[in-house]
């Protein structure tokens, strides 16, 4: 039995834009939807129920944050917003308002195939299995259930909130989460302002799983937004 | 402008002179004809004429007709002529004496004229010469009062028309209302005032204009002295020629300002185009390169193997990721000239911008073997983590596009008092001794002679060290480069610690109850 393709809905004022998402992923097996403007997506997001949302946040007609809240308000849709460089806050807000991922414009093909499969991976459960307990990101392993962090194979030892914060990126992996909602899932509600915290443990996770600390691979910076737990490898860097 | 024996003096010499000579030919009397005496008497009267002014001269003629008469005419002692003959050497010792005492007042007058003359040649040469070594219109004006009041012996000043049009500075006499309402009426109608003239006589000083008739620079002010009368009007023609002379240096220095604003224009004009034309040209290559190949790819493309359709596909994404690096570099330095450069600080390692610029530049860093050293107990900074590692890539790529592939580059830090100290560094060419402040403006780029290995000198908008130094500054610290020790480039830039940075407590997420 094949599973039926993946309905993406692209919800994006450029022609061109379109263009390139409707010829790229229809030859990596989605379905593609498309939309101009706000209303025009919000009525096919009604229609047509996509399995994830691609939104333009600078569509002419709404805000995209405002688009990102509505869709949230009836759907559990994956989103990933689309942005342009230098509107760090813009993606930010999104992702609090409840967008799971972003992409930066210009992107490439490949960054945009592996944040939709991390979207997709994540979105319903029943999709592709229950919540996973176990979580491969290249070398790392981190076994949910068990509450066990191994690197190549061996076992590592964290100190509890090390391991807390591992265990939040880890449920999300291969997804950005942004510096509060780390903040908020590991520390709590009285230290959103506290990023202090999340670099230095960042950090201590960094040196205590990365092969080369200053190179993170396995811990993305995702600079002006949050982290991220790569669970594939990035695609060639370019600009 | 002497008054020499003008007052009693000529006349007590006149009174001297005369007596003397009569006194001493009366001893001789017996022995002098009396047209002897007459001689005498007359060249006493020529000597007094000589040496006073006209009135002395008279009054000694007429002393010496009475002397001539009382003591040398029969009869003796009287003033009573026998012969009627004696008049006629009266009439024409009088009309001599007055001759003679016209003629010489007249020679010393000329005398008199010809030194004032040369006084005032003199001082017009001393002033053009002092002139000509001034390099401000304020010099100008100082210069010349100084001159003007050693020659009139009177304070003067001079005041200048400022940028709004009307008279700035001076000084005495320019205090005084009446004088600086006379200066403004100078300005505007290029006519003296004051003193002597029709306009303001009572204001107490003689007032100049300063300039040329299409350009009137200013007001030259004498303060009238107390000897304001005769030889006035020579005295005034010299001063006008002294301000004749400052309004052409002051004109002379109006043009030369002009001259070197003209020349700033062409020379900044030439320098724009220069800019213009090469980022035209930076922007163009690679819209050239991503049309060529788009163009190929849309109407060739089953003339072409799929080895080369991918290899025109990669062009185009080569060449649009350079236009986007370039395009980003002027955004940012637009975004720092207009002040709309937003820094929103956080206390993070140092490790974490420099991880984000090693990750981005991978294949461009793929030729250079990068070394981080990090201490480990560095503190952390509080910086903008986008803009930070800005810094860290513009460095990175520099280092990369000006050293040979294969050198190795470094990056360091470290404390050093209140501050730490970034190092990035190569082993490249290094930066030329007199261009180590040059490398950091606007649209600077290397010259060719980095080529050492007949790749053509890197290209780029030469934006890069400007916008680091920008980002730098908007942190409150300082970017430098000097020579790697070892040779090649080492920049450096300082991060200030201006607060302790805030402590972690470990036990802090425990309080907090875990998410399902």
């Amino acid at each position: 039995m094949t599973t039926p393709a993946p309905v993406v809905l692209v919800v994006e004022d450029e022609p061109a834009m379109r263009r390139f998402l409707r010829t790229s992923l229809r030859a990596h097996g989605y379905h593609v939807v498309e939309a101009a403007t706000a209303r025009e997506g919000l009525a096919q997001l009604a229609g047509r129920n996509p399995d994830v949302v691609l939104l333009d946040l600078g569509l002419p007609d709404a805000d995209g944050i405002d688009v990102t809240r509505q869709v949230r308000a009836t759907h559990r849709t994956p989103i990933i917003v689309l942005s342009a460089r230098g509107q760090e806050r813009d993606k930010v807000a999104a992702l609090d308002a409840g967008a799971d991922d972003y992409l930066t414009k210009p992107f490439g093909l490949q960054e945009l195939l592996a944040r939709l499969r991390a979207a997709l991976r994540r979105a319903v459960p029943g999709r592709g299995g229950a919540e996973p307990s176990v979580v491969t990101a290249g070398e790392l392993r981190v076994d949910l259930g068990r509450r066990q962090v191994f690197r190549a194979g061996e076992e590592v030892h964290l100190a509890p909130t090390e391991y807390r914060l591992l265990a939040v990126l880890a449920a999300h992996a291969g997804q950005v989460l942004t510096h509060r909602q780390l903040l908020e899932a590991v520390w709590g509600p009285n230290f959103l302002e506290q990023t202090h915290y999340l670099r230095v443990y960042v950090g201590q996770l960094r040196h205590k799983l990365e092969r080369d600390p200053a190179r993170p691979r396995l811990i993305a910076t995702e600079p002006g937004v949050g982290y991220r737990l790569r669970d594939e490898a990035p695609p060639a860097a370019g600009g | 402008m002497d008054r020499r024996e003008a007052g009693w003096r000529g006349y007590a010499a006149a009174t001297a002179t005369v007596g003397a000579v009569a006194f001493a030919c009366l001893q001789f009397r017996a022995t002098f004809a009396p047209i002897d005496v007459a001689m005498l008497l007359l060249l006493a009267v020529v000597v007094v004429a000589a040496r006073s002014a006209r009135g002395p001269a008279v009054y000694a003629s007429l002393l010496a007709i009475l002397a001539f008469d009382f003591a040398f005419v029969p009869p003796y002692y009287t003033l009573a002529v026998h012969e009627g003959a004696y008049v006629v050497t009266f009439a024409t010792m009088l009309i001599v004496a007055l001759i003679m005492g016209g003629l010489t007042a007249r020679l010393r007058a000329e005398a008199g004229a010809v030194a004032a003359r040369e006084r005032r040649l003199a001082a017009l040469y001393e002033l053009g010469r002092a002139l000509a070594g001034a390099r401000t219109p304020a010099e100008v004006a100082e210069v010349t009062a100084r001159h003007v009041e050693r020659a009139a012996g009177t304070p003067a000043a001079v005041a200048l028309r400022g940028a709004a049009g009307a008279l700035e500075g001076g000084g005495p006499p320019f205090d005084r209302p009446r004088v600086a309402e006379a200066a403004a009426w100078v300005l505007d109608h290029g006519e003296a005032a004051g003193t002597g003239t029709a306009e303001f006589p009572d204001a107490g000083a003689l007032l100049l204009p300063v300039g040329t008739p299409l350009a009137r620079h200013g007001v030259l002010a004498i303060t009238a002295g107390a000897g304001a009368g005769a030889g006035a009007a020579t005295e005034r023609r010299g001063l006008e020629l002294l301000a004749g002379q400052a309004g052409l240096a002051l004109e002379r220095l109006a043009l030369a300002r002009k001259e070197e604003a003209a020349r700033l224009a062409v020379e900044a004009e030439r320098l724009r185009t220069a800019l213009l034309s090469s980022l035209s040209h930076d922007l163009r290559t690679p819209l050239a390169g991503i049309e060529g190949a788009g163009t190929a790819l849309a109407s060739d493309a089953e003339r072409l193997t799929p080895v080369e359709r991918r290899e025109l596909a990669e062009t185009v994404v080569e060449e649009s990721r350079r236009m986007t690096r370039l395009v980003a570099n002027l955004l940012d330095m637009i975004r720092l000239e207009s002040g709309a450069l937003a820094v929103h600080r956080n206390w993070q390692p140092l490790e974490e911008p420099l991880g984000v610029a090693l990750l981005r530049l991978e294949g461009r860093l793929a030729d250079h073997p990068v070394e981080v050293a990090l201490p480990p107990d560095l503190p952390l900074v509080s910086v903008d983590e986008l803009l930070l590692e800005q810094v860290f890539v513009n460095l990175l790529e520099n280092a990369a596009k000006y050293t040979r592939p294969g050198t190795p580059i470094r990056v360091s830090a470290w404390r050093d008092g209140a501050a730490i100290v970034v190092e990035v560094a190569d082993r490249g060419p290094g930066v030329a001794a007199g261009e180590a402040d040059a490398v950091f403006r606007k649209f600077h780029r290397a010259p060719g002679r980095h080529v050492e290995d007949g790749r053509p000198a890197p290209g780029g908008a030469g934006l890069g060290l400007t916008i680091c130094r920008g980002i730098v500054t908007a942190h409150g610290g300082r970017i430098w480069v000097e020579p790697a020790a070892g040779g090649g480039a080492a920049f450096r830039f300082t991060l200030p610690l201006e607060a302790a940075p805030p402590s972690v407590d470990p036990d802090a997420a425990l309080a907090f109850p875990e998410a399902p």
